[in-house]
């Protein structure tokens, strides 16, 4: 067998491995979807069908009509956008500075950066819910932002990618060409950290996306949920609507690929494309 | 002279970003670890100073060592699942990056990790489900017993790091991804001129110089790990009359003690004594896994 | 970033946070409840007073107890901006007032609720503190129990067990086997596992029928009621049913679905199990009966607190509308939680649906408890749940009546450690 013939067959081998894994990765949200579609007769069934018997469009009916899905919806997106802007911003930033400028002072406060990412959110939350109130920016998107300004891990990443792939060489030559610190981080870093931007701006919408703890404390408007605030609508006291709550999640996970998608294609796909530095 | 340029630059940069975490974060959570010396239940306006005292009562407390010991299990079984696995896909994606399926990959391996909890988790107690549930019917299929996954002690804690890492996965599989796309090309054509093939290259070159990155994926995987909580609250829930064995766990227990117990100062002596173990493993990560140059 | 683009984003940024910015309006009433079932009810109540309020804007805000909780404990202690009825049980309640965070009611609402004619005296007490009334009844959750009237015909059984022996004998009677013995239908659905103090209730539960209490109270003090011949023979009924006679385990499906689904002949449960049947399994035969000496009761009051004095007054006209019978029947019969008010006519709701018959028609001896307003209560149903789970899985208690008073002796021990440090110990 030739070395191409091999190669085939090494990647189709390859593909049937992936395909697998992928779908037995989703094999839980099929089943979440073909619940969105069941009567609340069919949801009792145990063990659960994975293809619905009786399957209904009510259940989205209701979603769509009785909830304001779309507002929320449009709420998380808003919040998620500013969030990714304002994490990539600040991480790129000080990513760079910790991992090139190892001086005692950064160190230290690089320890800090990560310390607080440590302490769970739902822990300090309550210090913080009474100095967003005290601004007056409850039931407001500034309120939900104050909580997802900066990411320690955002920062983190990209000092890991920064002290991976940026070799201390190149930012040498550049400063006895005579450039300036901001011309090098403009001209010099960025363009190599796109990679790890991206990845960090997948990473940070989708951490706005899903938050919940704190929008929920925050939020206090129906109008103003935002998604998983307002999917935690379906559970009533004792039992949850899973039925509805399996729809309204379907339906958010439509704009969850797209936006994942469309990130990737644009962001993550096109660095692997131009060339790699040398 | 060029240093002490730099140095001021490096400061002036960070400037703004450390202000805004002096306000959102180290603030609030200098507050919060103070009152961990103190008593407070929320809602009075007094709040004495106990000193030592909440941190004697609860290394006495057998609810919070139960808590402790379970979310230790749990992070790190999720790290061990979550580093080779993640790094492996990733790894395999990367190698197919020119296969017309590599979108979908990477998109099925992340979805995971942004998808609701509550109706996602009905699918893992089905799964998981004693009598019913296909992995049983694997295990069976294979020669072994069926197992009682949700309710033993220890097999329900299995179940949590298996729905943890179902969940981190797509995240390590992204960054490594990342990684792999910024390796250097030119140290592996040297390399294939060498005659190494692909499993050695990857082993014995890419492993090396993606420890960066692996600390990356190590420290948050930890970090993360000791944060978890809606996995193990889903689980324990009766959704569809199954309800499971409730595993405590820290953030579990510090919700408990802050919002049902009224125990605010309680639940910020735990934090603090999270804040130290996890702190001191990360330091140790950082040591273990430094990557050339010594960081 | 170069300083002009900073700036320019800087503007925006501010734009976009103060976007999106949701105020009320002085005349606006926000209802803050733990039950999003609810809605539909407040949302009647909100148009019956368009008439008396034409500006009145009411916003009904539900949201999931645990979050409910959290949102009411951090609003009231940082102060609310908007007139806010707040649904909230009685014990928690408590805590508020006790901070001075809920202010008494005003004196129209004071009478309302002290009238005799309209509460009894148990759900008079729960919405006052020392004398004074704070809030106003309005529904509570209470138990009894569903029966599979299949079933027990099956088995020869005439009508509901009347007295815990009579419960074992049913449940060894219903509970169906498999041809190696293990029960494939459990006769009586217990609550074994899943986290927190559900599970501590329910003992209480059947604690009560016993005789037996969990708290004893002593003046204003209270001390653990448990480890005592009364909590002996509940723990010995769970032991026995799960480990001795097997009528029920830990694995098999348990509650409200697995009734719906004919996995279990009977349990004990609140009355929107009704409502949740009627959908789920609408052809299910089954019936309702009150239990042997009383039940629990978890009533919840309306207060208001924040806003103007204008607002707050349309808030308590809403707490007291809230009460109309028309109002009261319409929840029952759509939502199923059984209102407090004395003097109402159920017999429609009831006729229409026999089920809410043991909820509603109760014997004049009826015995209901509560948990108690303390602090730590939560605290030490939750650690008390962690010793019933515990033992529920000890085959070893089996028969062993003086291990499993020591299990109980030292959770009793950890309760009453638990008071102590909240200054609440009877001596």
């Amino acid at each position: 067998m030739s070395a191409t013939d091999r190669a085939r067959r090494t990647n189709f081998l390859l593909d049937v491995t992936l395909f697998v894994i992928c779908i037995l990765l989703l094999t839980p949200l099929i089943l979440l979807i073909a619940n969105g579609f069941k009567t609340p007769q069919e949801m009792l069934v145990w063990p659960p069908t994975l293809f619905p018997k009786d399957p209904t469009l009510e259940n989205f009916h209701k979603v769509f009509t009785e909830t304001p899905l779309l507002r929320w919806m449009l709420n998380s997106f808003l919040f998620a956008i500013l969030s990714t802007v304002a994490i990539v911003a600040t991480s790129a930033l000080a990513g760079y500075i910790i991992g090139k400028f190892p001086f005692r002072t950064i160190n230290i406060i690089f320890i800090l950066f990560l310390a607080t990412a440590i302490i769970p959110f739902e822990v300090y939350m309550i210090p913080l819910y009474f100095q967003v109130k005290a601004l007056g920016l409850l039931n407001s998107v500034g309120g939900l932002l104050v909580g997802y300004l900066v990411m320690s891990f955002g920062i983190f990443l990209i000092r890991q990618n920064v002290i991976a792939s940026i070799p201390d060489e190149l930012l040498e030559a550049a400063r006895i060409d005579g450039a300036g610190e901001l011309w090098i981080f403009w001209y010099v870093v960025l363009p190599l950290l796109r990679g790890p931007l991206a990845a960090l701006a997948v990473l940070a919408f989708f951490q706005a996306w899903t938050a919940f703890a704190w929008p929920i404390i925050v939020m206090t408007r129906k109008k103003s949920f935002t998604i998983e605030v307002g999917l935690a609508n379906f559970q009533s006291a004792y039992t949850v609507d899973l039925s509805l709550l399996s729809a309204a999640s379907a339906a958010v996970m439509v704009p969850s690929v797209l936006a994942f998608v469309l990130l990737r294609r644009n962001f993550v796909e096109g660095i692997a494309a131009s060339g790699m530095k040398e | 002279m060029l240093r002490r340029k730099q140095f001021w630059f490096a400061i002036m940069a960070i400037l703004p970003t450390f202000a805004i975490f002096g306000w959102v974060r180290l603030f609030p959570i200098i507050e919060t670890l103070r009152l961990s010396m103190h008593e407070w239940n929320l809602l009075s306006k007094n709040k004495p100073f106990v000193g030592f005292q909440n941190f004697i009562e609860l290394f006495g407390d057998n609810q919070f060592m139960d808590a402790l010991t379970n979310t230790a299990v749990i992070a790190f079984g999720a790290m061990a699942v979550t580093i080779p696995m993640s790094m492996v896909l990733a790894a395999i994606i990367y190698h197919r990056t020119r296969s017309r399926f590599s979108g979908f990959y990477e998109t099925a391996v992340f979805i995971p990790h942004v998808v609701s909890l509550v109706p996602a988790a009905m699918a893992w107690k089905w799964i998981f489900d004693a009598k019913l549930g296909p992995l049983n019917a694997i295990i069976m299929g294979l020669g072994g017993d069926a197992l009682p996954w949700l309710f033993d002690p220890v097999l329900s804690v299995i179940c949590i790091i298996f729905l943890v890492s179902w969940q981190t996965l797509g995240y390590g599989v992204l960054i490594y991804l990342v990684g792999f796309r910024n390796l250097p090309k030119s140290v592996f054509e040297a390399a294939q001129l060498d005659g190494a093939n692909g499993f050695q290259s990857f082993l014995y070159m890419s492993v090396p110089l993606l420890k960066p990155i692996t600390l990356y994926v190590s420290v948050v995987t930890l970090i993360s790990g000791f944060n978890v909580y809606a996995q193990a609250y889903v689980l324990a829930s009766d959704t569809q009359g199954a309800p499971g064995r409730q595993v405590r766990v820290l953030v579990l227990d510090m919700l408990e003690n802050s919002f049902q117990n009224f125990r605010v100062g309680y639940a910020a002596a735990e934090a603090v004594i999270l804040l130290s173990i996890v702190l001191l493993l990360t330091m140790i990560q950082f040591g273990l896994l430094r990557g050339k140059g010594g960081r | 970033m170069t300083k002009s683009i900073r700036s320019r984003a800087l503007k925006t940024a501010v734009g976009l946070l103060l976007a999106g910015t949701v105020t009320a309006n002085a005349q606006d009433v926000v209802i803050w409840g733990g039950f999003p079932e609810l809605t539909g009810y407040y949302e009647r109540v909100a148009e019956s007073l368009s008439g008396k309020y034409p500006d009145l804007n009411v916003i009904v805000e539900p949201i999931g107890l645990r979050d409910h909780e959290k949102r009411v404990a951090l609003g009231l202690s940082s102060g609310l901006d908007d007139a806010t009825i707040l649904e909230l049980i009685g014990s928690t309640a408590n805590r508020y007032i006790v901070n001075d965070l809920i202010q008494p009611a005003p004196e129209g609402v004071s009478t309302f609720v002290n009238d005799d004619s309209n509460f009894e005296a148990f759900f008079q007490e729960t919405a006052k503190v020392n004398g004074t009334v704070y809030g106003v009844p309005v529904f509570r959750g209470q138990g009894a129990l569903f029966y599979n009237t299949d079933m027990l015909a099956a088995a020869g059984l005439e009508g509901p067990p009347t007295t815990m022996d009579e419960y074992d004998e049913y449940a060894a009677k219903l509970t169906q086997r498999d041809a190696d013995g293990n029960p494939t239908v459990s006769g009586w659905s217990l609550r074994l596992s899943g986290g927190g103090g559900g599970i501590a209730e329910k003992f209480w539960i059947n604690l009560h029928q016993y005789g037996g209490t969990l708290l004893e109270k002593d003046g204003d003090n209270y001390r653990a009621g448990y480890a005592n011949e009364h909590g002996l023979a509940a723990l010995k009924q769970y032991v026995d049913a799960v480990s001795g006679v097997k009528t029920v385990t830990v694995e098999m499906p348990a509650d409200a679905a697995a009734f719906q689904r004919e996995q279990t002949a009977m349990f004990i449960r609140e009355s929107w199990v009704i409502g949740d049947t009627a959908k789920k399994a609408p052809d299910l035969n089954y019936k309702t009966a009150v239990l042997p000496r009383g039940s629990i009761a978890l009533p919840v009051n309306l207060y208001v607190s924040g806003g103007s004095d204008e607002a707050q007054t349309a808030a308590w006209d809403f707490a007291i509308a809230a009460n109309e019978p028309e109002h009261l029947i319409w929840m029952l019969d759509n939502v199923g939680w059984l209102p407090n008010r004395s003097g109402v006519d159920y017999s429609g709701v009831v006729a229409a649906k026999p089920q809410f018959g043991a909820f509603v028609d109760l014997p004049e001896d009826y015995v209901f408890f509560t948990l108690p307003s303390i602090e730590p209560i939560n605290e030490i149903l939750t650690r008390f749940a962690a010793h019933l789970v515990d033992a529920y899985a000890d085959e070893s208690l089996v028969g062993n009546d003086a291990a499993m008073l020591e299990v109980l002796k030292a959770s009793a021990e950890e309760t009453n450690k638990i008071l102590n440090r909240a200054g609440i110990l009877a001596k």
